[in-house]
């Protein structure tokens, strides 16, 4: 189980950061507010019901701000074989999701993907993952 | 006289001289371990199960105290004193001196181990001969000790409560903890340890009421060597069933954070406006048929004790079928009666339950607070959940960390006035499947995060049918008066796997809370200024 699978094989039962919920995602998130983000990982937290993945991302005014974005339960990454040295501060990633409605740098992820094209999440709309992976 | 005093003296010293080597024989028997006039399982090991609370004098602080505002001074429960690293009594100070804002468990954290066993509720434990697993009544919280020397599959992982393993010595229980994090506290009074925590506990039964508690802990980073802290646990013989005490709803209940919802909270009365609840309305459902062997317990009874995860499709979202959500998974739809799977709603409720699912009201579903999910709720939340088969229970350890106990010996539900959570379980085997009748909720729960509407009025009947080795069909029949016309039943199986369960401390990392009463509250403020 630990690490054994590889990222490949994750990629593909990867789901996104926005659908195992103890809240609505809906009520938090605006539609209207697509995000697509580049940055570096200052930090990530591997909590229950949400992990989170704090970014900074750098403007074009070379702004860093430090973006809390959040991802499906810690506990269905670790069961799928992922632990805490896997996404060491550093790392670059690429995110697409949407921004809270407060307007405040946060966001749902629903697509992660590593410099080199692996994804950490695969999507909501697989309906074959089951659902506490979601 | 005489010969009769001297058979007498004879028999006497015969008597005596039995007992003596009885008394010999008992105290070799004690000193291996082995414990008299205790309970046993029918495995010979003693037998634990019950509801039991700590002694007084371990609640609030570990070492003697004068008393400190807040706390009693109490009789140290520590052999000598905690050998802390120099470094260590610095920090120790600095935490009793800001224990009131610092303290985990005064913002209803996960206690940790060996703290939660010293809180001043009772809990209870069940054994079989593969686990023991322990149901607190501080906020519901389990553990589940896994009886065996194999590795866990997520060794390494940390938690709150850290990772057990357990084994028999003798008469006492030996439970070994690791891969705790670092942010419990072992008292009140700021005594710490870090991520680099063991800890060995020892349950040693004294007598049937009283069991000797003892724990040793190791941290190299924060004491100089191992110590040791133990005292007692009472049996508490007066408590017809374990209750529930929510600590963070309370508090959030109390400030005014969760809000009572008149119309589902008890005592809520039946609306006016209702139509009669027409309680015989629902069609017969024959219950599910086996399609492979079953699993069973020496006694013939049905196995279904095990790791499981409900195929709910997407109930957790709502229990009609739904497409096309944003950010949220469809729903297939789980209700089998009525036919049609649309919900018999009261007109009000059907208008409150599409009130729920606009953003100002993601803050009022009770689960967004971390708080307990309710039946049939906590089975699709959608997180794993483990059923230990003890004696005269089942029960259901939720990994959304909660439980419920079903009593299979019980025959009347508690009192009225007496409402929980999880409400009062009832259960009984009829040929293979598990019947439980459920009642005494309190109404404060939602059917989902799209605002399904229950209230404290509900009856529960569920049946837990095993199909096969590894497929348990479950069905929810809702009988509430407040927010419906009539019955209404759903169905999901249950999928068995050989997974353990994890920990989920919500609370303790929920960033969600505080967006999502900013969107409430700037809802309000808009409506006010309109």
């Amino acid at each position: 189980m630990k690490h054994i699978v590889s990222l490949t094989a994750l990629s593909l039962l990867m789901s996104a950061g926005s659908a195992l919920a103890h809240h609505s995602f809906s009520a938090e998130y605006d539609e209207n507010k697509p995000i697509q983000l580049t940055g570096k990982v200052t930090e990530m937290k591997w909590s229950n019901p949400h992990g989170w993945i704090y970014l900074d991302v750098e403007d074009e005014n070379g702004q860093v701000t430090n973006w809390a974005l959040e991802t499906s339960a810690a506990n269905g990454l670790i069961r799928r074989g992922w632990r805490k040295e896997d996404l060491p501060p550093g790392t670059v990633l690429k995110v697409e999701g949407w921004q809270a409605r407060n307007g405040s740098p946060t966001g749902n992820i629903r697509s992660v993907t590593f410099e080199d094209g692996r994804r950490l999440f695969a999507g909501t709309s697989n309906q074959n993952v089951r659902e506490d992976e979601k | 006289m005489g010969n009769e005093s001297l058979n007498n003296d004879r028999s006497r010293s015969s008597v005596a001289y039995g007992r003596a080597i009885a008394g010999l024989v008992l105290s070799l028997w004690c000193a291996m371990g082995y414990a008299q006039n205790i309970p046993r399982t029918p495995d010979g090991k003693p037998d634990l199960q019950g509801i039991w609370k700590a002694e007084a004098s371990a609640i609030a602080a570990l070492q003697t105290n004068a008393a400190a505002g807040d706390m009693n001074a109490v009789a140290s429960v520590v052999q000598g004193n905690i050998p802390y690293q120099e470094w260590a009594v610095t920090q120790r100070q600095t935490n009793f001196a800001n224990r009131l804002a610092e303290d985990p468990l005064n913002k209803c954290y996960l206690p940790g181990v060996p703290r939660i066993m010293a809180l001043d509720y009772p809990y209870q434990i069940f054994q079989t001969e593969a686990h023991v697993a322990m149901t607190f009544q501080w906020t519901q919280v389990f553990r589940l000790i896994p009886l065996t020397e194999e590795p866990s599959l997520y060794e390494g992982v940390e938690a709150w409560m850290g990772r057990a393993r357990g084994r028999w010595e003798g008469d006492t229980l030996v439970v070994e903890l690791k891969d705790f994090n670092d942010r419990s506290w072992l008292d009140a009074s700021g005594n710490f340890h870090s991520a680099a925590l063991t800890v060995t506990e020892r349950y040693s039964m004294i007598d049937e009421d009283t069991i000797r508690y003892e724990a040793t802990i190791n941290d190299p980073e924060v004491y100089s060597e191992p110590w040791t802290l133990s005292y007692e646990l009472e049996r508490q013989k007066d408590l017809v069933r374990l209750m529930e005490y929510q600590c963070q709803a309370e508090k959030e209940e109390l400030s005014g954070d969760f809000e009572r919802d008149e119309r589902t909270w008890y005592p809520a009365p039946i609306p006016e406006e209702n139509v009669a609840f027409d309680a015989t309305a629902g069609r017969e459902l024959p219950l599910p048929q086996p399609t492979g062997t079953i699993r069973r317990l020496p006694d013939g009874t049905p196995d279904i004790s095990g790791y499981y995860m409900a195929d709910a499709g997407g109930a957790n979202y709502g229990l009609e079928s739904a497409d096309n959500r944003f950010l949220t998974p469809n729903s297939r739809g789980v209700i089998v009666d009525p036919e049609h799977g649309g919900l018999p709603y009261q007109d009000w409720a059907r208008a409150e339950r599409l009130d729920r699912e606009k953003p100002h009201r993601g803050y009022d579903d009770p689960t967004a607070h971390c708080f307990v999910a309710g039946v049939p709720r906590s089975h699709y939340v959608p997180s794993p959940f483990f059923i230990i088969q003890a004696k005269d229970f089942v029960v259901v350890l939720h990994e959304r960390m909660s439980w419920r106990q079903i009593s299979l010996t019980r025959t009347e539900h508690l009192p009225d006035d007496i409402r929980l959570w999880q409400g009062d379980s009832i259960g009984r085997w009829e040929g293979d499947t598990l019947v439980v009748e459920s009642s005494n909720f309190n109404g404060k729960a939602w059917l989902n995060e799209s605002g399904d509407v229950i209230s404290h009025m509900q009856k529960v009947r569920e049946t837990f049918t095993p199909v096969d080795e590894n497929t348990v069909i479950y069905r929810a029949t809702i009988s509430d008066p407040i927010p419906y016309t009539r019955p209404w039943t759903i169905e999901m199986p249950f999928n068995r796997s050989e997974d353990e369960l994890l920990e989920v401390a919500c609370l303790e990392d929920n960033n969600d809370l505080q967006h999502l009463k900013d969107v409430r509250d700037e809802w309000r403020a808009a409506q006010q200024a309109n």
